[in-house]
């Protein structure tokens, strides 16, 4: 029995030898671990940059910020995350992230100056603008009644489209949607406030049967399934040059302002590597590329303008609106009040 | 057959590294409340008392009912099923049985996939109602559609078990139940769908183990609309962060879940010795 227990055991080891010597030339190659947001990039770009930098990228997706953060906080290491805003904050404040060496990245002018520099990473320390853009509503024009979008995010509640509707499976964003239809802030950290915006949301999936989803909320729009859907500009903009029967609106009560940005983890080994990949994300080919890909507005502002003039020209939801002053930008939450969002969130899905 | 003892070794470190561990881990995160690292965690009961929340006990109501009608469902469909390819010629049945499985070769994902694009409002479904001049139906994000995935997905598991029984089973007792004089219902009921229980126990603890804890098909069909166990464990894990309170409803999972199978190996007649 022993005999045959080595025996095999010596040909399960030559063998796996032989498949590693075929894969060697690949593992020499340095690699660049990527996490990025679904959809969210033009995959072409990466076997570009694995071919001009001679390197192998390990590419990963999320479906939201929290559960990014859950994968790194469980031990996982990236070389790049592309997370936003408050996500970033929270990041910094926590300590995971490398500060960014600003002469690596040769294509800084193209950035676009309005996106640089906010309240999440006043210096830009830390993260290079991807892309940003707001949330809206995106509606049918044959079905929505223009009259009914002067009750901005209280359409929403509208008994007209029940059944019609898709929400956006996010934590932040959903509150985000009831707190401004309340008129609060959505940062607001009031428990009163956010009791009210949590019974708006489970109100609303009472009486309007609105279904939660994430990025599928892409292909359903397109194909028309719904007529209403709460979506990001940059999904609002790609769904709108597919079906246009879809319009996108920002209501008068103020909307979630976002930015994703490209950040370097404290864990990258190969920083001279992951700068290059993102000076390579700003060059304005490529940045054009890849927001005629996924339909975002970049943050690399001559590819903006091109796309905004030639491909999406005339899709307002392209150009995210800016100057509202009831718009804000999410910002970090302590512990305490993150779980209590949290606890009312895991109550509105289960409901 | 002595020696063959050693060999079960390589299984039980398996097992102990794969099952035990993990399992003492659910139920130590289940009793503590440190969040996710377990250096500051102390005793602690409040992820149950959260459990108590009306809504949480609605969440497991909602997938039982799942649960079982998918059991039931299944084992509609899947006994009538077994039961047929036992009649055709025995070179026929390993092609049957091989045709029951081909769906299992092709990702679940996909599969689920394509019942969106069948069941959706616009879908296949709607567009054929539409053609024989019938109003169209709203069957996506629905309880009806995660039912139909979940039957759809699990059939298999149903089938397999209780035709292996069925197979097992000699003609000859079939023919000594007609010779003593039973009709053809008493000689089934009395007779084959006896022999064919333990192979029922099996399908029927199978497919209720998998539906009571499924969550990527509630997830895709259900919309977020239709939230059972796994997906209320999946938000704790995946978004949320609260690894505590994911545990604590894993933790009485799977606390029923053995109530159940001990329950129903109560039933099954081979176990009697």
């Amino acid at each position: 029995m022993k005999k045959l227990v080595s025996v095999l055991l010596i040909a399960v080891m030559v063998l796996s030898l032989g498949l590693t010597g075929c894969g060697k030339k690949d593992k020499e190659k340095p690699v660049l671990k990527i996490f990025n947001a679904g959809e969210y990039i033009d995959k072409s770009l990466l076997t570009e940059f694995e071919k001009a930098y001679n390197c192998r990228i390990i590419y990963e997706t999320f479906d939201s910020n929290e559960s990014m953060y859950t994968k790194i906080r469980t031990g996982e290491t990236y070389d790049i995350l592309v997370p936003s805003d408050y996500m970033i904050e929270r990041l910094i404040k926590e300590d995971y992230l490398a500060k960014i060496d600003w002469n690596q990245i040769s294509n800084k002018e193209n950035l676009n100056p309005d996106v640089m520099g906010q309240k999440f990473d006043p210096d830009n320390e830390y993260s290079v603008p991807y892309f940003y853009g707001t949330v809206g509503i995106l509606y049918n024009k044959k079905v929505v009644d223009k009259a009914d979008l002067a009750d901005g995010w209280n359409l929403l509640r509208n008994k007209k489209y029940k059944g019609d509707i898709y929400m956006y499976d996010s934590e932040r964003d959903s509150f985000m949607v009831a707190l401004k239809a309340l008129g609060y802030s959505m940062n607001t950290s009031n428990k009163t406030k956010i009791q009210k915006a949590y019974r708006w949301l489970v109100k609303q999936r009472d009486t309007m049967d609105v279904v939660y989803v994430t990025d599928d909320v892409i292909d359903n729009m397109i194909s028309g399934n719904k007529s209403i859907a709460v979506v990001y500009s940059g999904d609002g903009a790609l769904i709108m040059s597919e079906n246009e029967d879809m319009d996108f609106f920002e209501p008068e009560e103020g909307t979630n302002m976002w930015t994703d940005c490209m950040v370097i983890t404290k864990s990258c080994k190969n920083t001279e590597l992951a700068h290059e990949f993102i000076n390579f994300m700003c060059d304005v080919d490529n940045a054009y590329l890849n927001s005629q890909e996924v339909g975002y507005s970049s943050a690399v502002q001559p590819a903006f303008e091109m796309m905004r003039d030639n491909d999406f020209k005339g899709i307002d939801a392209f150009i995210p609106r800016t100057g509202h002053d009831k718009d804000q930008v999410f910002r970090y939450q302590k512990n305490t009040l993150r779980k209590y969002y949290s606890e009312l969130w895991t109550k509105v899905k289960a409901y | 057959m002595k020696h063959f003892k050693h060999m079960t070794g390589p299984y039980i470190l398996w097992s102990a590294a794969f099952i035990v561990i993990p399992f003492l881990l659910i139920i130590l995160y289940a009793f503590t409340d440190g969040g996710l690292s377990l250096m500051d965690a102390s005793f602690s009961l409040d992820s149950f008392q959260e459990i108590i929340d009306p809504l949480y006990v609605t969440v497991f109501s909602r997938s039982f009912q799942v649960g079982l009608i998918t059991t039931a469902l299944c084992f509609l469909l899947g006994y009538p099923m077994a039961y047929m390819i036992t009649k055709f010629d025995e070179k026929v049945q390993p092609i049957l049985i091989l045709f029951t499985t081909i769906p299992m070769w092709i990702n679940l994902l996909l599969r689920t996939y394509a019942w969106i694009s069948i069941l959706s409002d616009n879908g296949i479904f709607n567009m054929l109602l539409g053609k024989l001049g019938l109003a169209p139906v709203s069957i996506m994000y629905t309880g009806i559609s995660v039912n139909i995935g979940l039957v759809c997905n699990f059939l298999p598991f149903m089938i397999l078990p209780i035709y292996t029984s069925l197979s097992k089973m000699d003609p000859a007792l079939l023919e000594a139940a007609y010779d003593l004089g039973a009709n053809k219902l008493q000689a089934f009921t009395r007779v084959v769908f006896k022999y064919s229980l333990p192979g029922v126990l099996n399908g029927v603890i199978l497919t209720f183990l998998m539906a009571i804890s499924a969550f990527v098909i509630p997830k895709l069909l259900g919309g977020g609309q239709y939230t059972l166990l796994g997906n209320l464990i999946e938000n704790q894990f995946i978004s949320v962060g609260n690894w505590n309170f994911g545990s604590a409803i894993s933790f009485i999972l799977a606390v029923v879940i053995l109530f159940t199978i001990s329950f129903l190996k109560r039933i099954d007649p081979d176990d009697e010795d």
